[in-house]
């Protein structure tokens, strides 16, 4: 029964909860603007190969402080189902070595999603946390790693069901290049591992039958300071 | 004005996208039905036993309008017509793929209920589907099946004689029509491998509570429509079906029955499309037959 049409529905259905790679790795500078846009998702079997779901976003992000980093990002894919995806979230230096080449940014935030069909709102809490590397000499590239989770605030599904899955979890391993005003991101995610995907019509790229992978791209310039 | 441009776009371009169409797999590549003689995929296999005489089977097309949306519908009865004025019919409503030649097969398993022929069974081609006119739509699918309950009581057939039977797609047009009647009221549900709803799909493929509304506009609701079933249920899932999960859809429905009488299969090793496989057709057709009977 795995046709390709339930195939293609159920990958966009995953593809709201896995939306986006890492918004804020590095706190900006006080008063530095960026501008994102970010491709990918779900990692899908497809004719025999792994291939990164098409999820696209937006995002500006601006230093608020040298530690605060505030960031808003709309999920452009989402808006053409007819729902308003939008998530907010503040990266933190939680700590920075001397060397400036290590250091830590937590990230508070949170999902909104609405319909202009049935006017349904959900609201996702957001907890991440990333450690970052520049490696390079001249301190420009990073590489980084983290974990984060959605918090799921409705305890009821359809039909009266229990919502057993209070967390929606991933892990984060990625690479931001840098040049002087761009820089590209390349990213892994696995996410949602404490949650059955298998079996399944979709073949998710999915270790053990948990969770699924994904791939993300993104891209950013920063457009003042 | 750039901007107002962009922002137009994007509140246009919100609107688009939706994937009801997505519920419905048909097969309209067909230029006649060709039931036993027919070469493609089929869900099932059943042996030559179960085979039914070309005597007993009679294409049908019926105009399907009640809500003025008129389309011609392809269906086939098996069975003598005759013994619709007198006795039980079983109405079946097949699933998302194809068409009838598909789902040929198990339209003949119920043609074997109780022995051969012994209960009329009429299965339909939904608009959309093989050689039925029209996209496949929720709504018509609920007028399409309704014309064949008028046919059906055109040729005589009351309301204590309906059996109607729902297997996955089916089982949308089979609960609708028994929880709200339009031209003949069933007097037993049966409902194979059924789903409960597309807010159920969602938080099974998310794991979040997401709400179907997000993706369909599909109003599909047989985990709330079942409360309004009084009449007997009969239900059947697989155990191990991937494509609609017993445990949150099929089990959400037949938990949510508060009718006269009630009864659930859970087959072990059962798939999505291969219950009735898995069980073994004796086993299979006598649990149906007892059901009609009681």
């Amino acid at each position: 029964m795995a046709t390709i049409r339930s195939f293609i529905l159920y990958s966009l259905i995953l593809f709201f909860a896995s939306c986006n790679a890492t918004r804020v790795i590095k706190p900006l500078e006080k008063g530095e603007k960026q501008l994102s846009a970010g491709l990918g998702g779900p990692g899908i079997i497809y004719a025999g190969a792994p291939i990164p779901m098409p999820l696209t976003s937006v995002n500006y992000a601006q230093g608020v402080d040298s530690n605060v980093t505030l960031s808003v990002g709309m999920h452009t894919t989402s808006l053409a189902f007819g729902v308003l995806q939008s998530d907010v979230s503040l990266g933190i230096r939680a700590y920075q070595s001397k060397s400036e080449r290590f250091g830590l940014t937590a990230t508070p935030g949170i999902h909104v999603l609405y319909d202009l069909y049935e006017n349904n709102f959900r609201t996702y809490p957001q907890l991440e946390a990333t450690t970052w590397w520049q490696y390079s000499e001249s301190k420009q590239h990073l590489l980084y790693g983290g974990l984060g989770t959605w918090i799921e605030l409705f305890k009821q599904k359809a039909h009266g069901q229990v919502q057993t899955n209070e967390l929606m979890p991933w892990i984060t391993v990625g690479h931001q290049f840098n040049l002087e005003r761009w820089s590209y991101l390349t990213e892994f995610k696995y996410l949602g591992f404490q949650h059955k995907t298998a079996p399944s019509v979709v073949d998710f790229v999915s270790p053990g039958g948990n969770g699924t992978i994904g791939f993300y791209f993104g891209v950013s310039r920063t457009i003042g300071k | 004005m750039r901007n107002l441009i962009i922002i137009a776009f994007l509140l246009v371009f919100s609107s688009c996208l939706r994937l009801d169409s997505f519920l419905y797999n048909p097969d309209t590549s067909i230029e006649a039905y060709g039931y036993d003689s027919y070469e493609g995929e089929v869900e099932i296999e059943v042996g030559p036993e179960y085979t039914i005489a070309d005597s007993m089977i009679h294409p049908l097309t019926f105009q399907s309008h009640p809500s003025g949306d008129d389309k011609k519908i392809h269906a086939v009865y098996l069975g003598n017509i005759a013994d619709i004025a007198t006795d039980t019919i079983i109405l079946y409503c097949h699933g998302n793929r194809d068409h009838l030649d598909f789902y040929w097969p198990r339209i003949k398993l119920l043609a074997n209920v109780g022995g051969k022929n012994r209960y009329g069974v009429l299965a339909m081609d939904y608009r959309g589907f093989g050689l039925s006119e029209g996209p496949a739509t929720e709504e018509g699918m609920y007028e399409d099946v309704d014309a064949c309950m008028l046919w059906l009581k055109q040729m005589g057939l009351t309301d204590d004689r309906l059996v109607i039977y729902g297997f996955s797609l089916g089982s949308a047009p089979a609960t609708e029509l028994t929880a709200n009647p339009r031209t003949l009221q069933p007097s037993k549900l049966m409902l194979e491998s059924c789903f409960a709803s597309d807010d159920v799909f969602v938080e099974d493929a998310s794991g979040l509570s997401l709400p179907g509304s997000y993706f369909t506009s599909l109003q599909i609701n047989n985990g709330d429509e079942i409360k309004k079933v009084e009449e007997p249920f009969f239900w059947i899932h697989g155990v191990d079906d991937s494509f609609i999960r017993m445990d949150t859809h099929g089990e959400t429905v037949f938990g949510n029955y508060r009718g006269s009488y009630s009864e659930a299969h859970r087959i072990e090793g059962g798939e999505h499309g291969d219950v009735p496989t898995v069980m073994g057709y004796p086993e299979y057709l006598n649990a149906v037959y007892k059901f009609i009977l009681r």
